[in-house]
């Protein structure tokens, strides 16, 4: 009859309708963690900062790069300093907009689902009366 | 009337916060808890580690140079010589490093330290929140499984001649269930407004017949009162037959008008007996609340008279009461009944069991006001009476609705019903203390049967 086959459509549609909202739950979840990082990194940047503007001008600053220590300017490495802090936050508020994106197109998703499993319910209710 | 404000609906704390889910939300509470402090612990490491640091760099330029081992790889160390001893290079992070000295590293230090403990109170205060939240759910899942019950209903601001009314025939229905309470306490209430007319207008005549005299009042009266009299001798056989028949009766509803009634009629009984035989002082020798307040009122009037009568009343109303919930009712409105002749024997008797009604301040109130409310209907005392009895109204009447429940409950009731009445105060109780969302009358019960509910908390604890 036509109701088996509708019946496995609408159950393939369910499928790919659950893969679509795993994925973007899985999305949802790698924002959040980047978002973490850079969230701790733009914290310790902002430390740093307020240490060097406590240095004198005559301190030396030296830079970590792999195993060398190398020796920098004050004022090179304050300007360093603030320009991670900017890229650090408008990455932040990138990966909120982002985050706002993959929440609305999940929620989307999830009524997507629902719908398609009370189809079936309906149609599963309808057989069995029938 | 005051029934449409007391249309309630009962919902079981269950039905609200589901048990398990109760008990699933103070798990997961008790696990975040757990991550806070494991958090907060890494955090009092840090601390301390930043501290012997400190500690470190203060000693170290105490020396020109000294002579230590140097850790080689992984796991060897070689003996060498610490020079320099004033030159730190301090990691501020992000890779980056500058040359301090001692002193200098040690500020940076002891900031970096006070940062740390601001982190640490942020932390603590989270974790009050979250040990709040567990207790809170905590005490749900608790009360849910014991299954109380949840009672709201509206609260509607009701007139003093309402509440008098209401509180006449001393049984309210609890904020409740069967539309027949209702129409029973409206038919009760239209006989109380009647017999409050009547006594007012009793009242008037005996007060303008003379205000300090009441003895000569009350003779005067006595012709007055001998008609309404014998018209409440009837009315209290009456009331006794109902009694009897409600005596085993397990409907609340049917009992409480019945009472109501029968209350009220004997209130009035009892209060032209006492009236018209001019019973001396007596003290009873309880000291109820009530009786208290009435004392008060009456000794701004001069009304000594009124005042014992209103305490003989209110004792031997409450006496009936307690008789009739120790499954004596009968023979205790008999014996009342039988007193009532002999005015010594009926105070006796009110001594005798008022006595053992000490541990009801609540049902004192309510009778007490019934039995004011009796007097005024049924003896023509001095307007004054008037005051106390609004002043006990209005005193009563935030704890009308909670009488109500308990008078309910109360009257009519046999000994293993008194104790259900008794926990109804306590569910009553608890619900006000749990919904917080009860209306004011439940508020009020809150209030007011402080005392007996404690005892059976108590009891039941």
């Amino acid at each position: 009859m036509a109701s088996p086959a509708a019946l496995r459509e609408l159950q393939r549609e369910l499928e790919t309708k659950a893969d679509d909202l795993n994925k973007i739950q899985k999305d949802i979840s790698k924002n959040h963690q980047v978002r973490k990082k850079y969230t701790i990194q733009l914290g310790e940047n902002e430390l740093v900062l307020k240490e060097l503007d406590l240095l004198s001008e005559d301190a030396n600053v030296y830079k970590l790069i792999g195993p060398v220590l190398v020796k920098q300017d004050l004022a090179e490495a304050n300007a360093n300093v603030r320009k991670r802090i900017e890229y650090m936050s408008a990455e932040l508020k990138r990966l909120d907009t982002t985050l706002q994106d993959l929440e609305d197109k999940q929620n989307s998703k999830r009524d997507a689902v629902l719908k398609v499993q009370q189809r079936i319910q309906s149609l599963q209710a309808g057989k069995a009366k029938a | 009337m005051e029934e449409a404000a007391k249309k309630g609906r009962v919902t079981p704390l269950a039905s609200l916060f589901p048990v398990e889910e109760a008990q699933k939300a103070v798990r997961r509470v008790h696990e975040t808890l757990s991550e806070k402090e494991s958090e907060l612990d890494r955090f009092r490491g840090f601390i301390s580690d930043n501290t012997n640091l400190i500690n470190l760099v203060q000693k170290l330029p105490e020396g020109l140079h000294h002579n230590i081992m140097v850790p080689f790889g992984k796991a060897a160390f070689f003996p060498g010589r610490l020079i320099h001893t004033n030159e730190f290079l301090v990691l501020l992070g992000e890779g980056y490093h500058v040359e301090r000295t001692s002193k200098q590293t040690v500020e940076i230090l002891k900031r970096r330290g006070k940062a740390l403990q601001s982190q640490v109170e942020s932390l603590k205060a989270t974790m009050q929140d979250l040990k709040a939240e567990a207790s809170f759910f905590g005490i749900t899942a608790s009360e849910a499984a014991e299954g109380l019950v949840e009672i709201r209903e509206d609260y509607v601001e009701e007139n003093f001649t309402e509440r008098e009314s209401q509180s006449g025939p001393p049984k309210e229905h609890p904020p409740s269930f069967s539309e027949a309470d209702k129409v029973k306490v409206a038919v009760e209430d239209e006989e109380y407004s009647c017999m409050v007319s009547r006594l007012d207008e009793l009242e008037k005549a005996e007060y303008e017949a003379g205000y300090g005299n009441e003895t000569h009042e009350d003779i005067e009266n006595v012709a007055v009162s001998d008609e309404e009299y014998a018209r409440m001798m009837s009315r209290l056989d009456e009331l006794e037959k109902e009694e009897l028949e409600a005596e085993f009766v397990n409907e609340r509803d049917e009992d409480n008008a019945k009472l109501a009634v029968n209350d009220e009629k004997y209130a009035h009984m009892i209060a032209r007996l006492d009236e018209i035989e001019k019973e001396p002082e007596t003290e009873c020798g309880n000291e109820r609340d009530e009786d208290e307040k009435i004392k008060a009122d009456f000794d701004q009037s001069s009304d000594q008279i009124s005042l014992d009568k209103i305490n003989r009343f209110s004792e031997e109303y409450q006496s009936r009461k307690l008789l009739e919930q120790t499954k004596d009712k009968k023979s205790a409105t008999e014996e009342t009944l039988d007193k009532r002749d002999t005015q010594k024997d009926l105070t006796d008797r009110l001594n005798c069991t008022g006595l053992t009604v000490q541990s009801r301040p609540k049902e004192e109130m309510s009778h007490g006001k019934g039995l004011v409310h009796g007097i005024m209907k049924s003896t023509p005392l001095e307007k004054a009476l008037v005051l106390p009895e609004v002043k006990e109204n209005v005193q009563a009447a935030s704890s009308l609705r909670s009488e109500a429940p308990l008078q309910d409950s109360k009257p009519g009731f046999d000994s293993r019903k008194a104790f259900t009445g008794s926990i109804i105060e306590r569910a009553h109780n608890m619900q006000t203390s749990s919904s917080q969302q009860a209306a004011t009358s439940s508020q009020s019960t809150v209030t007011q049967p402080s005392k007996p509910v404690s005892r059976f908390k108590m009891q039941r604890r």
